[in-house]
């Protein structure tokens, strides 16, 4: 079983986010980065599966900067065999398709099993690479995975529907599935394997630029502001108009 | 005492089943001494005055057996004074048997004037503690052994044919008491290394060898540089016990008393000090007579420790009862088995080098930054840095406006990182290596350090000072308060805060021994003032040590039991030292004041003096 994790870095959730005064993007040199959330639950789900057949290859694959070799050295620490790393400026980058045929073109020849990625990213949150990808590459894919199983040339995964409601759906492999936070217990590097990533190999791909369909028009913070209304009249005036206004203007009932 | 002569029949028995039984007791007790040496470390010869010191105040007077528990203490107290008189009584027994007594008749005789006074307080002792051992059956006791029944059996029956054989005896009646005396002692010796009350042998050394410092957490070096081998041999190191720690095992006399105390226990948790952190480890050393074997302790309840070190404070034989650390670093380091709020921890720890992950302090940023000119650097910690708990900010400003008054001079450093002391206590030392690596050249020019957190100022120095040589000196601030009242630098007056109370953080008072500073502080400034029930070295941990302030689920009430006796306390106010206490009492005490009830106030020591300080017009 040869299984691809798709492992991103993006800011964590107390890092700053200045942007930049192009308002093109945000200033990456003062983001604090760590791994994506679900990819963590993705990479775990990946390790446990090679775990329980004993045999088998987990590859961590990262698609960004130089920087982003932090999240695959971390992915290498808890257990992934080796690495890919797909180096790419991504500052302003935000087309899922694009992102998702670079991952496709360097899987060519990797017969890879399984895709899993996060859910989605927490930066971007398009949740659509890891099924675009898996559709490039002629997969079966589902999304929002709460549980797997594999065995028998198939994965089962349970996917989570709309108000409380599950779905057990069976790929044939080769499939991409995309990973929800929470479906296992991520594990933490050890020493030894903080040491023995040190030994294990990230092999670096340098594709060449893509256009993109889609584009950044303006990176800037939402602008909020108070406004105070003062509503005057009988008790039941009063009340009359809030309704209204929460319901016709703040939309909230 | 009649002069009956042995027959050399009765000399052949009496010479085999002493050589028996003296055997089988050397032999056992030279198998457990050789684990013991098989452990890491040495032990320690050093400060000899003070451990020969230790030794006759908690084994001659007792003084930590009957501290906390005084009757059953000096019922035990009874037993042991009466073992020494009876030191005497017994080699005169044996020599007598082989047919040269030491004593002459007439001193046998003038010694049993002393003897038999002893022999009754001895079976007073022993009765009320089999009593207590077999009819009221406290817990933390455990389950009642048939051996704890024996040796009581064994000691009246000692005591009873003693006094026996002092009265005037046919020459038969007194031989059957002569050999009924003398099989007790011979099956005593037999049983002893056999079972907890081999701590009649071990309990003396255990107390002289017990080590200084508070916590005894060895520190764990890692060199991520180092070769294959050199990581191997530390992992190994990492399942193995330390001499000292071989014969805390061995000396534990299952009294309990670290059950009573431990503040996991007390609120509901599983964790059982005595059979956790001791029992569990006796039986697999002795079944591989080797020391890796810390890696049995119960993962669960290793998480739930406070590391508060009560259980050890409380131990009347000398263990350093405490292993969490133990456990928790062969689970983070060796299994990468880490609960998540943990993992987020340290994630914030490497990659922001604060416990929150936060990028700036408001508070750092408004005070004034070190330079070398000037007395102390102001080490401020993540908790009042990143305000845990945003009432503390206004301690910490509290503080700054007593040196001001006092005119010390002061500074924050701007790239002040967390001590690490959560990543210490829950087991990441690589991440602690860091912090510590980062922290100390941060503090290479410092001469004087001081800071409203027990937990830093721990790990800044005594902690450090475990890996490198510190340079520094570090002061609670606490202590620098008591300076400048005690030399009139400020001047406080006594304000009505109601009745006041102090609740003593376990880092301060047992890691750090400082509980006068505080008390001197406080004294000063109210006029009220009352000590709680568990006070100074014996105080009860508010349930955030250890790390545990980060755990988010707790199953039991550890957070909640110290806040529960501040309230049934009648306090109006409790002054604490430690901001983690001080946090752990403000969410602790609201839900817990009952409907109609002013809730307690918390203030930090710097609080209580800076309201009730009188101005000094400059000179």
């Amino acid at each position: 079983m040869k299984i691809a994790v798709l492992v991103k870095q993006v800011p964590g959730t107390e890092s700053p986010l200045p942007i930049q005064s192009n308002q093109n993007w945000v200033d990456e040199g003062a983001v604090a980065y760590v791994m994506n959330e679900s990819d963590n639950y993705a990479l775990e789900e990946a390790l446990q599966i090679r775990e329980a057949n004993d045999e088998g290859e987990v590859v961590a694959v990262s698609l960004g900067p130089d920087r982003s070799q932090k999240v695959i050295r971390e992915a290498l620490a808890k257990g992934a065999d080796r690495g890919i790393h797909i180096q790419l400026d991504t500052a302003g980058m935000i087309d899922p398709l694009v992102t998702a045929s670079y991952f496709a073109d360097t899987f060519k020849d990797e017969n890879f099993d399984l895709i899993f990625t996060g859910l989605q990213s927490d930066d971007l949150g398009m949740g659509q690479t890891g099924i675009i990808l898996g559709e490039l590459l002629g997969m079966s894919t589902a999304s929002m995975a709460m549980a797997t199983e594999v065995g028998g040339g198939k994965i089962k995964v349970k996917r989570e529907l709309e108000a409380g409601w599950f779905q057990w759906v069976s790929l044939s492999l080769p499939a991409s599935v995309s990973i929800q936070s929470g479906l296992n217990v991520p594990r933490y590097p050890s020493l030894k394997g903080i040491m023995g990533a040190k030994k294990k190999e990230i092999k670096v791909v340098t594709p060449s630029v893509a256009n993109q369909s889609q584009s950044v028009e303006k990176v800037y913070v939402p602008q909020s502001d108070k406004q105070t209304v003062m509503i005057e009249g009988s008790v039941e005036q009063i009340v009359g108009k809030l309704v209204e206004t929460f319901r016709n203007e703040i939309k909230v009932l | 005492m009649p002069d009956f002569q042995f027959s050399n029949i009765e000399k052949i028995i009496l010479t085999l089943g002493t050589i028996g039984c003296l055997g089988s007791f050397g032999y056992e007790v030279w198998r457990r001494f050789k684990i013991v040496l098989k452990g890491r470390e040495s032990l320690p010869f050093d400060r000899l005055g003070v451990r020969c010191w230790r030794v006759i105040r908690e084994v001659l007077f007792h003084e930590k057996v009957m501290g906390g528990r005084f009757w059953p203490g000096l019922m035990h107290g009874l037993v042991f004074w009466g073992f020494l008189v009876f030191g005497l009584i017994t080699i005169d027994h044996f020599a007598t048997g082989f047919g040269v007594p030491l004593l002459s008749e007439s001193l046998h005789h003038a010694y049993s004037y002393f003897g038999i006074p002893f022999a009754i307080l001895v079976l007073i002792g022993i009765i009320a503690l089999a009593y207590r051992r077999f009819m009221i059956r406290p817990a933390p006791l455990g389950k009642t052994s048939p051996t704890s029944g024996f040796v009581a059996l064994f000691i009246a029956v000692l005591m009873l044919t003693y006094i026996y054989g002092e009265f005037d005896l046919s020459p038969m009646v007194w031989k059957i008491n002569w050999w009924l005396h003398t099989s007790v002692i011979l099956a005593f010796l037999w049983l002893v290394p056999r079972s907890k009350h081999l701590h009649l042998v071990l309990a003396p050394v255990n107390i002289f060898f017990r080590p200084f410092e508070q916590p005894y957490h060895t520190a764990v070096n890692i060199d991520l540089e180092g070769s294959e081998d050199e990581l191997d041999s530390t992992l190994v190191d990492l399942t193995r016990m330390t001499k000292n720690q071989v014969l805390d095992v061995f000396s534990c006399v299952e009294c309990g008393r670290c059950i009573d105390v431990c503040p996991a226990n007390r609120g509901g948790g599983i964790l059982d000090p005595k059979n956790h952190f001791i029992l569990d480890l006796r039986q697999p050393l002795l079944d591989q007579g080797n020391v890796d074997v810390l890696g049995t302790i119960n993962v669960e309840a290793g998480w739930e420790c406070t590391t508060c070190q009560a259980c050890t404070e409380v131990c009347p034989v000398g263990n350093y009862v405490e292993k969490s650390d133990e456990i928790r670093r062969l689970e983070v380091l060796v299994e990468g088995k880490v609960p998540q709020e943990y993992q987020k921890l340290f994630m914030n720890l490497q990659e922001s080098g604060n416990t929150e992950g936060h990028a700036s302090s408001p508070l750092a940023d408004r005070l004034p930054s070190y330079t070398p000119d000037m007395e102390y650097v102001l080490w401020l910690g993540c908790f009042a840095r990143y305000g845990l708990d945003p009432n503390f900010t206004k301690s910490v400003e509290n503080f700054t406006k007593i040196l001001e008054v006092a005119g010390v001079s002061y500074g924050v450093l701007e790239n002040e990182h967390c001590s690490g002391d959560p990543a210490n206590r829950l087991g990441d030392k690589l991440t602690y290596t860091m912090l510590r690596e980062h922290n100390m050249e941060q503090l290479a020019h410092a001469k004087k350090v001081v800071t409203l957190c027990p937990h830093c100022a721990l790990n800044l120095e005594k902690e450090y000072g475990k890996y490198a040589e510190v340079t520094y000196r570090v002061f609670h601030h606490t202590q620098v308060i008591e300076q400048l009242i005690t030399e009139g630098r400020i001047k406080v007056k006594k304000g009505s805060e109601g009745k006041v109370t102090y609740h003593d953080p376990c880092n301060l008072s047992r890691m750090l021994d400082e509980v006068d500073a505080p008390r001197t502080a406080i004294q000063a400034s109210v006029d009220d003032f009352f000590e709680l029930e568990e006070s100074g070295r014996n105080t009860l941990c508010c349930g955030a040590g250890g790390g545990l302030w980060w755990k988010k689920e707790t199953k039991g009430r550890t957070h909640l039991v110290r806040a529960e006796q501040v309230v049934a306390s009648g306090a109006d106010t409790v002054v604490t030292g430690c901001n983690f206490c001080f946090g752990m009492m403000n969410q602790g005490l609201k839900p817990l004041t009952p409907e109609g009830q002013t809730e307690i106030q918390v203030k930090d020591v710097a609080d209580i003096v800076a309201e009730n300080l009188v101005k000094i017009p400059s000179v």
